[in-house]
């Protein structure tokens, strides 16, 4: 074959043919890429929009267990999120009065504390925290159902798995995440308020003083919208890796893995699409 | 054991989000029993005050700042929120001023007779209070403009520095110590020529107690004469021309001694000018030997690069002030 090859070819055409395969593979290469990246836009758009629908439709499959999953991912959560923010709160108030070394008057911290918690690090943290738990959860508990075969006896029985397994999950992210993000945001400038007394000697109506300096009602809005987006992502890429797992034990972890991953990208992406549409330009509308 | 999910779920999130509510209603001082009063005050322009800046009375928070909207022909309206306990002084009046270097504004309320003395803020205030529904109000100054007049007062003071060195370099002190010196040599010129005619003044003085001496004597032998002839002489004519003569000779002795007088005190005189000129020549000498301050001034060329050195490091300091004026002017209200 390979000597046909040599002798049908005219002499030099072989070199010609090199950097052709090599840019065609090139250009395939790219175009599979976006097939593939289109392919998995198309499943996703797809998945959320039927989970929609879902909502909409089957309320009696999907609101028995969502009270169940409120607790699994919303309460059961809470003690993880809670001693996030404590420390978080606590840690904040030591750098704001080691960054202001008497150049700043001391109940800036109460300020500090109060915007930091509550615009950013309480929700982002504890979405981030809640990413590894809840993520990881739901797209193992899937991922098994998926390769257990029990996903496809839903449905060999026809029931839709949608409204059974992912809607009360999207449904209990979204409300509890802001319910536990606000108990964090409580706890973390709690937590700041005991150390500003115990350890920087500020008195409570000094540490109150710069808590209420600069607060605005739109700082703890902020906040609750933000983390009820991330509880929507999180939940939602939990599902969509979980039902989409192959390959035995193996694929539950990498789904498991991927979904923590997706969450955690997911929830800083949402972090500044937050901050350009809404947060940007709000400060001279207060 | 779903049902005592269920209610845990729910108690949860009940006290989550009451929870919540407290707390914001509690740092935004939240007046639910409305025990607060309302007062509204005008301005024509509120600077940076927002919403939740303190109100302070005499120094003391009784309120906040509830909220401020734009109103019809240019006017601002604030709507602050007293504390039931808060009595405001007769005639009141509200400041909004900076309280600190970090962006915090507060409201003032003052008796309007403790107005700053400043002619902008009484205008403002006085126009704010005519429409008599409402509390006036101005607004003072914050740190950006008064660095910005700080600033200004820097260049004009380095203005000031920088003409100073120009009139006063090593030319202009080369002058004046030629001047002094100029001024000392005429000094010992003048002195020497007093001296000399001093002499003739003495001279003069005694040659006019002679003739003075002699007027005297003759005067008295006039007297003598006039006596006897009136002794002698019994007739009217002859008794005029004795009355005549004795009044003549009293005139000739007055001014004998009123020319005795004025000789005596050209003597005086002569003798402190003399000390006076001994005493200048002996200042200048010292000044000339660059003895005491004003030797040292004119002969030293120390004190002439000392100011210049002065004057150099007085325009970088200026230079560095309108740089960095929080480095000089550190404002502490807290």
């Amino acid at each position: 074959m390979a000597t046909a090859t040599s002798i049908d070819r005219p002499p030099g055409s072989r070199g010609a043919r090199v950097p052709l395969d090599a840019l065609a593979g090139a250009v395939g290469g790219i175009g599979s890429l976006t097939l593939t990246g289109l392919a998995n836009l198309g499943t996703t758009t797809r998945f959320v929009a039927d989970t929609g629908l879902a909502i909409a439709r089957d309320v009696s499959t999907w609101l028995p267990e969502t009270v169940e999953q409120m607790w699994r991912l919303g309460i059961a959560s809470m003690p993880i999120a809670l001693f996030i923010a404590s420390f978080t709160g606590i840690v904040l108030a030591l750098l704001a009065s080691y960054s202001f070394t008497g150049a700043v008057p001391l109940y800036f911290v109460g300020t500090l504390v109060e915007k930091t918690v509550t615009l950013e690090l309480a929700p982002v943290l504890t979405g981030l925290a809640l990413a590894g738990r809840v993520g990881a959860n739901i797209a193992a508990e899937l991922g098994t159902m998926r390769v257990t075969e029990q996903v496809d006896a839903l449905e060999t029985l026809g029931y839709d798995p949608l409204p059974y397994l992912v809607v009360p999950r999207v449904l209990a992210g979204g409300v509890m995440f802001p319910i536990v993000v606000a108990a964090s945001m409580i706890v973390g400038v709690g937590a700041g308020w005991i150390a500003s007394v115990l350890l920087l000697h500020l008195s409570t109506p000094e540490f109150t003083k710069g808590v209420r300096l600069f607060f605005n009602t739109f700082d703890v809005e902020y906040g609750l919208v933000k983390s009820a987006s991330f509880g929507v992502a999180v939940t939602l890429i939990g599902c969509a890796r979980g039902l989409r797992t192959e390959g035995g034990a193996v694929g539950v972890g990498r789904a498991a893995t991927s979904a923590v991953v997706y969450s955690a990208v997911f929830i800083l992406v949402l972090d500044a699409f937050w901050a350009v549409t809404w947060l940007l330009g709000h400060g001279d509308a207060v | 054991m779903k049902r005592k999910t269920d209610i845990l779920v729910g108690f949860i999130v009940l006290l989550v989000v009451a929870a919540t509510i407290v707390a914001v209603a509690w740092v935004k001082q939240a007046d639910f029993g409305k025990r607060e009063r309302d007062v509204v005050a005008r301005f024509r322009d509120v600077g940076n005050a927002r919403v939740g800046n303190a109100v302070v009375v005499r120094g003391v928070v009784g309120g906040r700042v509830q909220a401020i909207e734009l109103a019809p022909d240019g006017w601002v309206i604030v709507h602050l929120r007293v504390n039931p306990s808060v009595v405001f002084p007769a005639d009141p009046v509200v400041l909004l001023n900076e309280s600190s270097l970090f962006g915090e504004w507060q409201a003032t309320v003052i008796e309007r007779s403790a107005l700053p003395h400043d002619d902008v803020v009484r205008r403002e205030v006085a126009e704010a209070g005519r429409d008599g529904r409402t509390l006036p109000g101005a607004t003072l100054p914050g740190i950006g403009k008064l660095t910005a007049v700080a600033g200004q007062i820097a260049g004009d003071v380095a203005s000031v520095a920088e003409r100073v060195e120009v009139a006063f370099d090593e030319q202009a002190a080369r002058e004046l110590r030629a001047s002094i010196k100029n001024v000392s040599d005429l000094s010992s010129v003048m002195s020497k020529v007093v001296r000399t005619h001093a002499a003739d003044l003495d001279v003069l003085s005694g040659q006019l107690q002679t003739a003075v001496a002699s007027l005297n004597e003759t005067a008295n032998t006039v007297k003598l004469t006039a006596t006897r002839i009136d002794s002698a002489t019994t007739s009217p004519e002859a008794r005029s021309i004795v009355s005549d003569l004795a009044i003549a000779s009293t005139e000739l002795r007055h001014t004998s001694g009123q020319i005795r007088e004025l000789s005596g005190r050209f003597a005086s005189t002569q003798t402190k000018l003399d000390a006076a000129i001994t005493n200048g020549d002996s200042v200048l000498a010292k000044i000339n030997a660059g003895t005491g301050s004003l030797g040292l001034l004119v002969n030293d060329p120390t004190m002439y690069r000392q100011t210049d050195s002065l004057l150099t490091e007085l325009r970088a300091l200026v230079t560095d002030f309108k740089a960095n004026p929080k480095k000089y002017v550190s404002v502490r209200i807290f």
